[in-house]
């Protein structure tokens, strides 16, 4: 569903971030990119909504190719992919249920989305999905009153409400403590059985990845090392992808 | 360890010692300058008898209370320009500085010139703006207007924009990914998470005008300004000093209504 092609990206032409990286990723299945701090990660999933510039290669999402696109065809296609951050990247200084009715900024109207006029269903579909991230009391709440976990459920529950093919996590549980990452997990792990979105996800601890990912990525300086599924990550793989 | 305590023993020595070589330039400079200049360094005594002079004069007594009615009328028209010419300019400064800020992303060039002209509006003296301004349209109040507008408007776009820049981009990337065009992101994140500082600039803003306002009269012939002007010319001090201390409470009198006005902001932010 997702297929990466020999992307390549250099920082101000000196040193190589990443060179000919190529993976797919299968539909309803959590695809995580592990890998050393500074080998590429955030880079590549970054590359793939096109938040960063790349200089060459492939992103397929279905059939359509994600670099040739034009402004409107970004715009509708990036609608399609949801994304989560380490940091969450919410509006703090506004309530839940706006942030996460952000999620449908990109299929609105370009004025009726700068007047917040969302649609009684809109809002109601963003209760619903607070309530299924078990935020349903602070659906009101402004977001900087919010713990690290729940923000990061609001982040989920935005990236739903853009009725996405795929998410795309940054990191998502590189700032919480083990019980939030426990939740988060348990969630996105979910979304993939439940509702057939595709995951890719970035990650530090390599235990995580081989609890929850069906399919592994290991990236060292900018190259794929090791390409297959999670069961086949052996103590060896692991330490040519950290060398 | 006696290695340990001569190397702190010279650390906080050197310390000192930077301290006071800062001080004794200071002094210096101002020994140097004042001698260049032929100033008497025993001046400083007459400052008291100056003072004196000046409350004698500026007093105001006797029958100034007829002037009260002017002088009140002329203190609230100014008031009413200097808040006027701030909100305009915010208005345009606030659109300057979405378009001119690093972390829009919108072209480069752009921002740079934004930033170019919001330097050279404010860094033309207030008082150079309202003679230029003279000579184009006359003494009256659309000039003291003027001078004031563009003045703000260079003061608050450079603001603006390190208020909006100061953001940083995390969230504006995140609601990118999501499909959201720039005016959208504006609306539902730039502004509304940084409502509470740029109102506080417009307040800091409209409280300044008000001091300039009165200089930005006497230069343009109009407001409170022209009113001192002409007590002052006509000898009449204990008026022109009437007006000093209108002007005074007006001043006082908005730093506490723009307290109070910044504590619902932020109170109301917060809730």
């Amino acid at each position: 569903m997702l297929t990466v092609k020999n992307l390549t990206k250099t920082y101000n032409g000196a040193k190589r971030s990443l060179e000919m990286v190529s993976f797919t990723v299968r539909p309803g299945e959590m695809t995580a990119i592990i890998g050393p701090s500074g080998a590429g990660k955030t880079t590549i999933l970054r590359s793939i909504n096109q938040l960063i510039p790349d200089d060459s290669g492939e992103i397929f999402l279905d059939d359509q190719d994600i670099r040739q696109l034009n402004k409107q065809g970004l715009r509708r296609v990036r609608h399609r992919i949801g994304m989560i951050f380490q940091n969450y990247n919410l509006v703090d200084q506004l309530t839940a249920i706006e942030n996460v009715l952000h999620g449908r900024l990109g299929a609105k109207l370009a004025l009726a989305g700068m007047l917040s006029l969302y649609s009684r269903e809109e809002k109601q579909e963003a209760l619903d999905l607070l309530a299924e991230m078990g935020l349903a009391d602070f659906a009101y709440k402004r977001c900087s009153d919010l713990s690290g976990g729940q923000k990061q459920r609001v982040g989920i529950a935005r990236a739903l409400m853009q009725h996405p093919k795929i998410i795309l996590c940054d990191e998502p549980i590189a700032s919480l403590d083990p019980k939030s990452t426990t939740l988060v997990m348990d969630i996105l792990k979910k979304l993939t059985t439940t509702q057939d979105i595709s995951i890719l996800i970035n990650l530090h601890q390599v235990d995580i990845a081989k609890a929850y990912a069906d399919h592994i990525v290991g990236i060292n300086q900018g190259l794929v090392v090791f390409d297959a599924d999670a069961a086949a990550l052996s103590n060896e793989a692991i330490q040519e992808i950290y060398a | 360890m006696l290695q340990k305590q001569t190397t702190s023993t010279r650390f906080f020595r050197t310390k000192l010692t930077k301290a006071l070589a800062l001080v004794a330039g200071i002094i210096v400079l101002y020994i140097v300058t004042a001698l260049t200049l032929g100033y008497d360094l025993t001046s400083f005594g007459a400052i008291s008898q100056g003072f004196a002079w000046l409350f004698h004069y500026f007093m105001p007594t006797g029958n100034v209370l007829q002037f009260l009615g002017a002088i009140v009328t002329q203190i609230f028209r100014t008031f009413l320009i200097a808040v006027c010419a701030t909100t305009v300019a915010s208005v345009f400064a606030i659109i300057l500085a979405l378009v001119g800020a690093k972390n829009a992303g919108l072209i480069p060039v752009i921002g740079i010139f934004i930033k170019g002209l919001a330097s050279f509006l404010r860094n033309i003296p207030l008082a150079a703006w309202a003679l230029i301004l003279v000579f184009s349209f006359k003494q009256n109040e659309l000039t003291g207007f003027l001078a004031l507008f563009f003045m703000s408007l260079g003061f608050l776009t450079r603001a603006f924009i390190e208020t909006i820049e100061d953001y940083g981009t995390d969230t504006i990337k995140a609601l990118e990914a999501t499909g959201a065009t720039y005016p959208q992101i504006v609306c539902q994140a730039i502004l509304p998470a940084l409502a509470v500082p740029l109102c506080e600039w417009v307040l800091y803003m409209i409280e300044n005008n008000i001091r300039d306002a009165v200089l930005v009269g006497l230069i343009t012939g109009s407001g409170i300004g022209f009113l001192f002007d002409l007590y002052f010319k006509s000898l009449r001090y204990n008026a022109a000093g009437l007006v000093v201390l209108g002007v005074v409470v007006l001043v006082i009198a908005w730093e506490i209504l723009s307290i109070q006005l910044k504590k619902r902001i932020e109170h109301h932010a917060k809730d």
